[in-house]
């Protein structure tokens, strides 16, 4: 709210009589204003006068008096009595005349403390220049002292002979009571705003009970409403950087009327009771904040600010406050939601990443430590859409799996959806993960980085005017002592041994240097053209890459006529490149739209030859490679667009188109001459969608049917995906939820089990021929209790799936000749499962606890009748996630705990002895998965420290970095990865290959604001 | 599904109760039971036939992961091995620890030979041919000079190294080859001092399996001096198989490939020629 000019409170009274009074006063008071504030039969209605000696009525940037009149008293009768105002220092100040109380009546305090609040809001450090002369005897001492209006006006003068008098400052005259404090608000005003970014420490001892970290917002308005049912508009934003907020929850206080923001900030709520009631506007990791509305609230642009989390330095538990780092979804079924920024506060191993703090939720595998993918429901990582500013990411991993391709400093907002998904998404049978990344500060410039023992992280955010902001954020890993280690662990073992060529002076090969490292590049450019309106443009790079080769020539050996040289390859190289263009617009208050064309690549190389160069007969250089090549590039053209349209009070319609062009090339050749597989596939995948989401019964039930339909090139066949996901509210605290669907997957990712480092997976689009669409129907029900303290809630899966595809690449030797065979075995599978989650919400001692029980099988003919363990397939996974503030310390404590998953054993080996007279070892298998690795469990602990500007003992000082300790898998407990098998002495031994031991890490992380 | 009310009041004893479950599970959990894996006597055939050699199959069983399997009343010694060659049927005779020979056959080129009996209920069945003698096999230089190296002599320096030894042969069909440099004394000479501790490399080497027509054998990759066997062999591309990836891994256990039904292993005929090299010293 800008400056303006004193609010008139729209009247119920009769407009004649006030007329009637102006007319009749109007010419004995000629400058000074008449206002009621609130209606008859409030008990604070009152009509009172403001009166400016200057004339000026506009500015409120000035001293307040307010005159309370005698006993019995009405405003004007106080105004004409009453003549401090003719003094000369008061000239430029504002008067404001109350009426006394009535005779026999008792008026509240509060209420001049509401009409103080009212005509001086905004007016943030006026409570220098706020000044109370009272002259209504009335008011007892009690009342007076209860009501704190001291800690409101800055100086009050009590009426002559009250016993309240006695305790006022001896100095009784107006004039020195009542002297202005200057200040130079142009300032001042600013200094509020610098002060405003940012996360806060304070000592709240220090702090007097009216002062806070951030204004909060009050009731000023007692009167009646004036509008009922109507429509409110608007967006929420962080308050210091101006970010808007996506799937923030809007609820409106004491009923189940609620919606969420959509995925730009902007949310619509529908038949609000009326223009007095309280919003409560809620979002993980920011102070859950509450907006009195007021009759002047604006309906169709309202900015909701909501500011982060302050952090009291106190020692005392604030009970009710939520510490949210992890919320369940309030409106959704089956959702999650994380705060990125306080990923720091938990155990990392290196880099915070938000794929691993997934894993600590219950129905997300915690157990695997060389896929950063998500394992949800007993459901593959390939069965998780992964989308990131909208467009898809195929490939989530960074050296082995170990981390996954997202930084944390360049993400907003991270959402998964464990399953019953709704209709908007589509093309995964499992789960969806959807990352919001940040639009960048758009009020200040903003840098920081991060330094591990594993990787360098810094970012940027630059706003340009009041429109564009854009942030860049950049990863990269150094081979310091933790990358050696992670790299070593996951890529020195092999699962295979080939005969090694040669023997000879192994003393004398040279020395290879393997360079190796992973980096990401993540930018972001938003334009706000319109309140309306805004286009961003986001990019998302990231690779690894291995070079572990070397060159030999004879050359290096002093031989000036070399005439062999030798280039040894060995370089895997692997990532993503995306990008996205997304314009949104807010057509009318109850239409929103966004329309988005993406492009995203996923690339591998892998290159293990080696290259001779020879010189034959003729003398000409031949140059011939040998080993294995491997390329694998998939690029996925989308275009799509969302529209919601909050048509009725009660249905909220959301519907959408999207198009998809795949284009995926799969090469694998041994020597440059034989090409083992060469597959191009393309293909175009077309639909749309719409669904409804339906409050019923006074918004207790919130039904959610839709319908997508899909259109695959490939097939030539249309699916439909009809949805439905029900959530009730049984009180307000406690709800039941179900969905249920039916889901379609027309790119299956194989994984290449022969090779084990390096990027050994790769997407297969369906066909008609080997490889069908492979499809999903999930049942889910829950029953869930929240306040704000705790969380509990218990929830039951089951997903059957059809048409899934194995791949197998079988080297094929007859004496004829050799031939590689791509078989592709169809088969089905089931998951299910029950999850149960218990969450304390706020204190300062917080966390959760989960568990999952659950089974994953998988039918396929070649492997016999039965269903079989699914390599995913985990009965009991426990999580338990401590978490405890104190001052600028954060400590945090995981333990995860799965059963062990399946493997294949062998059922028996022999031995070849080859021509000259080494062995080879093979083994053969009968049953798939049969046997389970031993339990798997690891505690990890992390203690933060926070860096704080300013000096000890300041009342407030800004944070302005961190540094943190973590130890990952504490207890160095040896986790299984996999068996490996020799035979030795007639017998087969198996040998465990492990997991990662014990793992320190250190962060400094600094920033700006 | 038992409905909990959840006051406040008695959540304390909810969470407890969780935590109970919990370590009731986990306890249950940590039995692991002893599953065994299914074992099929599913034998395993190992032939190389190359002409000039007796033919000779080597029949084993497969060692078993499980301690406790039943194998099938098939005796390794007693099997009735039949062998087809051309027009004539030949049954194989037993020679004592699952070797079978055929003496007196002769193995040309061209020559097809299959293998036939009967073990574990099942018939194995195996087939190959002799692929032809390795044509127009040269080599670049027939004898090599190396510098004996020693703690006082150190790196090869300027000038001492020789070029790669070039072997090469005519291969129009582009099938498989492989070499094998045999040291031929039985105690030869090794070209780099060895320490007291160290074990002896071994007096054989070869090079990978290669559909092309020539390979260079570098200097290097000789440790020992004296007359070597460079044999090249030409063979069939089941026998290459057996230098594919193979996994031992509980990662990606899959079956090995074979030619044989009803068995594993490798039966496969071969061709060879073989020409000399002699390592000299400085």
């Amino acid at each position: 709210m800008s400056e303006k000019t004193k609010r008139e409170p729209l009247k119920a009274l009769n407009v004649f009589p006030a007329i009637l009074l102006l007319l009749i006063g109007s010419h004995v008071l000629a400058q000074h204003k008449e206002y009621s504030f609130n209606n008859p039969g409030n008990e604070c209605f009152m009509d009172y006068i403001c009166y400016s000696p200057d004339g000026v009525y506009q500015s409120i940037k000035r001293p307040f008096v307010f005159i309370v009149g005698k006993t019995g008293e009405t405003a004007i009768e106080a105004f004409q009595s009453d003549s401090v105002y003719n003094e000369a220092q008061f000239q430029h100040y504002m008067f404001v005349f109350l009426p006394g109380n009535k005779a026999g009546q008792q008026r509240q305090p509060r209420c001049i403390e509401s009409l103080a609040s009212l005509l001086t809001y905004n007016y943030y450090y006026g409570r220098d220049n706020l000044f109370l002369k009272l002259r209504d005897t009335s008011m007892s001492v009690m009342q007076l002292q209860e009501s704190k209006l001291n800690t409101i006006f800055a100086a009050i003068k009590y009426p002559e002979n009250s016993p309240a008098d006695n305790e006022t400052t001896t100095d009784q005259n107006v004039s020195t009571l009542f002297r202005e404090t200057q200040i130079d608000y142009e300032n001042y005003h600013r200094q509020i705003k610098e002060d405003g970014t940012g996360t806060f420490y304070v000592e709240d001892n220090k702090m007097t009970d009216n002062e806070s970290v951030f204004e909060k917002a009050v009731k000023t308005y007692f009167g009646a409403p004036t509008r009922h049912a109507f429509t409110l508009s608007g967006m929420v934003k962080d308050r210091s950087t101006g970010e808007a907020l996506p799937f923030a929850t809007l609820l409106v206080k004491g009923t189940t009327n609620g919606t969420s923001a959509n995925a730009d900030g902007y949310f619509t709520l529908l038949k609000v009771p009326s223009d007095t009631s309280v919003l409560l506007v809620q979002y993980v990791g920011y102070q859950t904040t509450e907006v009195f509305l007021t009759p002047e609230t604006p309906v169709k642009q309202l900015f909701v600010e909501l500011a982060p989390l302050a952090v009291s330095l106190k020692t005392v538990t604030v009970v009710g406050k939520r510490e949210d780092m992890v919320m369940n979804g309030r409106l959704e079924v089956a959702t999650m939601k994380l705060s990125p920024k306080k990923l720091e506060t938990l155990p990392n191993t290196g880099e915070r990443d938000v794929m691993r703090s997934f894993q600590l939720m219950p129905g997300v595998s915690a157990s695997n430590e060389s896929s950063s993918g998500l394992y949800v429901r007993g459901g593959t990582p390939d069965q998780n859409l992964v989308l990131y500013d909208g467009f898809s990411i195929y490939h989530v991993d960074h050296l082995y799996g170990f981390f996954s391709a997202f930084n944390s400093n360049a993400l907003k907002d991270v959402q998964l959806y464990k399953g019953g998904f709704e209709s908007k998404f589509g093309g995964r049978l499992s789960s969806v993960t959807e990352i919001t990344g940040k639009d960048g500060n758009s009020k200040r410039f903003n840098v920081g980085g991060d330094i591990s023992l594993l990787s360098t992280n810094v970012f940027a955010e630059v706003p340009v005017g009041k429109k564009f902001t854009s942030i860049v954020a950049f990863r990269k890993s150094y081979k310091g002592f933790l990358y050696n280690k992670i790299f070593d662990k996951f890529s020195a073992t092999s699962s295979y041994e080939v005969p090694r060529e040669g023997g000879g002076m192994g003393r004398f090969s040279t020395e290879t240097e393997v360079t190796s490292y992973f980096y990401d590049l993540n930018a972001k450019m938003t334009y706000r053209p319109t309140d309306r309106d805004v286009v961003s443009l986001s990019i998302f790079n990231g690779a690894d890459k291995l070079d572990n080769g070397s060159a030999f020539s004879a050359a290096g050996f002093g031989m000036g006529n070399a005439r062999f040289g030798s280039n040894s390859t060995d370089l895997t190289n692997y990532g993503n490149t995306g990008g996205s263009l997304k314009w949104g617009r807010k057509w009318n208050e109850k239409i929103y739209g966004n329309t988005l064309a993406s492009y995203s690549n996923y690339f591998s190389q892998r290159d293990r030859t080696q290259e001779r160069t020879t010189y034959n007969d003729d003398d000409e250089a031949v140059t011939t490679k040998t080993g294995v090549i491997e390329n694998n590039d998939l690029k996925d053209f989308s275009l799509k667009s969302d529209y919601e349209w909050d048509a009725f009070r009660h249905s909220k319609i959301q519907f959408g188109a999207f198009a998809t062009y795949f284009d995926i090339d799969y090469n694998y050749a041994q020597n440059d001459t034989s090409d083992v597989l060469n597959r191009s596939n393309k293909a175009a995948l077309a639909g749309l969608y719409l669904q409804s989401k339906t409050k019923l019964f006074s918004d207790r039930l919130i039904l959610t049917p839709g319908l997508r339909i899909s259109y695959f090139g490939n097939t030539a066949k249309a699916y439909p995906e009809p949805r439905l996901a029900l959530k009730y509210f049984i009180s307000e605290n406690i709800s039941l939820n179900a969905a249920t669907g039916q889901y379609y997957q027309f790119a299956n990712r194989v994984t290449r089990e022969d090779i084990l480092s390096g990027s050994r997976d790769f997407w297969l689009l369906s066909d008609e021929k080997s490889v069908p669409v492979s499809e999903a129907t999930h049942y889910i029900a829950g029953l869930s209790y929240e306040d704000n303290n705790y969380l509990f809630s218990a929830e039951a899966y089951y997903k059957n799936i059809n048409s899934l595809t194995e791949y197998s690449l079988r080297f094929n030797p007859s004496p004829m000749g050799v031939s590689y065979d791509e078989n592709f075995f169809s088969g089905n599978g089931y998951a299910k499962g029950l999850e149960l989650m218990a969450q304390k919400l706020s204190g300062k001692f917080n966390g959760w606890i989960a568990y999952t029980l659950g089974e994953a099988k998988n039918h396929f003919d070649i492997y016999g009748d039965g269903f079989f363990a699914a390599n995913q397939d985990v009965k009991h996974e426990f999580k338990a996630v401590a978490l405890y503030k104190y001052r600028r310390w954060d400590f945090s404590a995981t333990w995860v705990f799965a059963t062990g998953r399946p493997y294949t054993a062998p059922s028996g080996a022999y031995t070849i002895t080859l021509l000259d007279g080494t062995t080879q070892d093979f083994f053969t298998v009968t049953d798939k998965n049969s046997q389970r690795l031993p339990d798997y469990h690891r505690a990890d602990i992390s203690a933060t420290f926070k860096l704080l500007g300013g000096l000890k003992g300041d009342k407030k000082r800004r944070e302005y970095g961190y540094i943190g300790a973590s130890i990952f898998n504490l207890y160095d407990r040896k986790n299984v990865w996999y068996k490996q098998f020799l035979i030795e002495d007639g017998s087969i031994i198996e040998t465990d290959v492990n997991y990662l031991g014990f793992m320190p890490n250190l962060t400094l992380s600094l920033k700006l604001r | 599904m038992t409905t909990i009310t959840l006051h406040p009041s008695n959540t304390k004893p909810i969470s407890r109760l969780i935590i109970i479950a919990a370590g009731a599970l986990l306890l249950f959990a940590s039995c692991n039971k002893e599953e065994n894996s299914n074992f099929t006597d599913t034998p395993i055939v190992e032939a190389y036939l190359l002409p000039g050699t007796d033919l000779t199959v080597k029949v084993s069983r497969q060692v078993p992961f499980s301690t406790s399997v039943t194998y099938s009343a098939d005796e390794i010694d007693q099997i009735g091995m039949e062998l087809n060659y051309g027009d004539n049927t030949v049954i194989m005779t037993p020679s004592g620890d699952g070797i079978y020979t055929a003496p007196g056959i002769s193995m040309a080129e061209g020559d097809t030979f299959s293998l036939k009996f009967d073990f574990n209920e099942k018939t194995v069945k195996a087939f190959t041919y002799i692929p032809s003698k390795p044509d127009s096999m040269t080599q670049s230089v027939t004898k090599i000079y190396l510098s004996k190296i020693d703690s006082t002599s150190g790196f090869p320096g300027m000038g001492e190294m020789p070029e790669p030894v070039e072997i090469s042969w005519s291969n129009p069909d582009n099938s498989y080859y492989l070499i094998i440099i045999e040291n031929t004394s039985t105690d030869p000479e090794p070209i780099r001092e060895l320490d007291d501790d160290e074990d002896r490399p071994a007096f054989v080497f070869r090079k990978a399996p290669t559909s092309n027509n020539r390979e260079s054998l570098r200097p290097m990759e000789f440790e020992y001096f004296g007359l070597h066997r460079i044999i090249l062999f030409h063979v069939l591309p089941d026998y290459a198989a057996l230098y594919e990836q193979n996994s031992s891994s509980s990662l990606n256990l899959t079956n090995p490939s074979t030619s044989i039904s009803n068995g594993y292993g490798i039966f496969t005929g071969l061709s060879s020629d073989t020409l000399y090299l002699e390592v000299k010293k400085n």
